[in-house]
């Protein structure tokens, strides 16, 4: 059984179906890219992946503990699979070893100095070392998406999940966010990311999901998606975006 | 100076820093070690200085300011200025950051532009009353029982703020809930309570109070107490409506993809309301609750329809009895009361700025023009 799964997850908000029906398999430290149009439910099958959104139907697995299960506490989940957002949500009020501490001290119950160590190993590991006491406002897009991924990462999770992490950035930006994370995919981090960066996903990740209206369309190997479409739509999207 | 200077830390590559918390010894050490005696005497030797200065102005021009003649004043004053300079020592040592943030000439010039210019006022009021033009023996002989009336206020107000402010969190709080039964009783609480005139709060709460405890068999004396804060407490309830609606306005202020981080990183929803979510609405909420406290310090007026002997309930009484004695004395007497308000908000709103100030978040305020 893979290291994450998810079978016939199913979504609507009100009339709207977002999802509709969706397998997904995620391997152990395995990188995993998700494209598709906007509108396509991409990023609701990320929250639901961690329950940030209770999906309405369908079962998810974690190592073959079922996450769906009622009894289950969501903020246990979620502390076992990291999430990174679009639009960073940093704590704005504390500094970035604060936000990144803050999980640790509250979620874990980690001893203050223990969750420091933890959170300058960690902002370290991103390159920022030399931002310890930096608050969110006084850094850069680029230098807040690699704050959030540090914060994902003290969690020590066993999946992190980025929502398309770096829509909201400049170019350069973009170039520093996706080293820390093809860093992380070298490292064997077991990551699903939703993107519209091509180039990231051709290069980086080991599978390739196209997903569109709610379904999976196609998965397989970057090349198999990229080069070698084997639906109309995904040809199409292909055309579009590559050209 | 061998700390670095003030926020050199940031360029600095740091290194896991202990928080530093407070200690028997350490303040001991503290009290031992050179460095913290050199600006606390320092503040003393300038405040006796200005003890002396003070007298000699005293002594050549107005023979009225005999109590800086006496040896108290000078020694009330080098204790203060020990303390103070003490306290501004420690800080500086041990919470650099924050003695920068708090002890600026920006933050305590007013302070003391504002004592100074209460002594001179004080030498210019003795000055034009040696001229026959400002009565100050009549001034002076209302002193003491405004000042008992000013004690009752603060009494009052140290009643009310935290009353109100308690209130007006949980009930502000109840309306950002999920829960439809805390949201609506929160909003008929909100609606009831500001739309009342408070004068009716008041008078209907200690009246209640008045009639439901006649012939309990409690003596008339604790009777009449009850009901006199029957009173405040209704101002109290009075007060927090309105801060319900500056604390939820700062909660609902808080963007949701703070509260989604912190779900994403594990953290309960109730903690997450507490370390994530009221810090950053108290921020917001601040300026509006300090004046919001500045307002409900002027609407303890109120009580003195009830017999409460506060600064307006005396200042009434003392009125009554002045156009005997001085045709002008309601002037007089009025002025003194004002002044005293305006200390008793000062002191008030000066201590939320200082509050503002620790809240202050590095980068995310407005440029400043």
């Amino acid at each position: 059984m893979s290291h994450l799964s998810a079978r016939g997850l199913r979504k609507s908000f009100g009339t709207l179906e977002v999802l509709r029906g969706v397998d997904i398999d995620i391997e152990l430290g395995e990188a995993l890219c998700i494209i598709g149009p906007s509108g396509s439910g991409k990023s609701t099958l990320l929250r639901c992946l961690n329950l940030l959104i209770r999906p309405d139907a369908g079962e998810i697995y974690l190592d073959s503990v079922k996450l769906t299960n009622p009894k289950i506490r969501p903020e246990w989940v979620r502390q076992q699979i990291g999430m990174v957002f679009q639009s960073f949500n940093l704590f704005t009020h504390l500094n970035t070893t604060k936000n990144v501490m803050l999980g640790l001290r509250h979620a874990k119950k980690v001893s203050r100095s223990k969750a420091r160590e933890k959170a300058i190993f960690e902002l370290n590991r991103v390159g920022l070392g030399d931002k310890l006491d930096a608050f969110p406002a006084q850094l850069s897009g680029g230098q807040q998406q690699r704050v959030a991924i540090a914060r994902a990462l003290a969690m020590d999770p066993k999946v992190i999940l980025f929502d398309e992490p770096t829509s909201a950035l400049d170019p350069e930006s973009i170039h520093e966010v996706l080293a820390v994370m093809a860093q992380l995919a070298h490292e064997k981090m077991t990551m699903a990311v939703v993107t519209h960066e091509m180039g990231f996903a051709r290069e980086v990740s080991d599978q390739v999901v196209f997903f569109d209206a709610g379904k999976i369309l196609e998965s397989g190997t970057p090349s198999d998606i990229f080069d070698h479409p084997k639906s109309e739509r995904t040809r199409a999207f292909m055309d579009k975006i590559l050209r | 100076m061998t700390e670095a200077p003030i926020g050199s830390s940031r360029d600095v590559p740091a290194l896991p820093k202990k928080r530093r918390r407070f200690s028997g010894r350490r303040l001991l050490r503290a009290l031992l070690d050179l460095k913290l005696w050199v600006p606390a005497l320092a503040a003393a030797g300038i405040a006796v200085a200005a003890a002396f200065v003070f007298l000699l102005v005293g002594l050549a021009g107005f023979y009225g300011a005999a109590w800086l003649r006496n040896y108290e004043a000078f020694l009330v004053t080098a204790v203060i200025g020990l303390a103070a300079g003490l306290v501004v020592g420690w800080t500086r040592r041990y919470h650099p950051r924050a003695a920068a943030r708090i002890f600026t000439w920006k933050a305590w010039g007013s302070v003391i532009v504002g004592s100074l210019a209460t002594y001179w006022g004080i030498v210019f009021l003795i000055g034009l009353g040696r001229l026959h033009v400002y009565r100050l023996a009549f001034a002076e002989s209302q002193v003491a029982p405004i000042l008992s009336g000013f004690y009752t206020s603060l009494e009052v107000v140290a009643v009310i703020i935290p009353l109100g402010f308690g209130l007006g969190f949980l009930v502000g709080w109840a309306r950002t809930t999920k829960s439809l039964i805390l949201r609506g009783l929160a909003a008929y609480y909100v609606d009831f309570f500001r739309s009342m005139p408070p004068i009716a709060l008041i008078f209907f709460a200690s009246l209640i109070g008045a009639l439901s405890l006649k012939g309990s068999g409690i003596d008339q004396f604790t009777v009449y107490h009850i009901t006199l804060w029957l009173g405040v407490v209704a101002l109290g309830f009075h007060t927090a409506a309105y801060q319900a609606e500056i604390i939820r306005a700062g909660i609902l202020s808080v963007p949701a993809g703070q509260t989604e981080a912190a779900d994403a990183v594990g953290i309960s929803k109730i903690r997450s309301m507490f370390v994530v979510v009221l810090p950053q609405a108290f921020r917001i909420s601040l300026p509006p609750l300090g004046n919001e406290f500045s307002s409900v310090i002027k609407d303890t007026s109120l009580l003195s329809v009830i017999g409460w002997f506060e600064l307006s309930g005396v200042g009434f009484t003392l009125v009554s009895e002045s156009y005997s004695v001085y045709l002008w004395g309601s002037v007089v007497i009025w002025i003194e009361v004002a002044m005293l308000y305006f200390v008793l908000t000062y002191l008030v709103t000066r201590t939320v700025r200082v509050i503002e100030d620790l809240f202050k978040v590095p980068g995310l305020e407005v440029a400043r023009l």
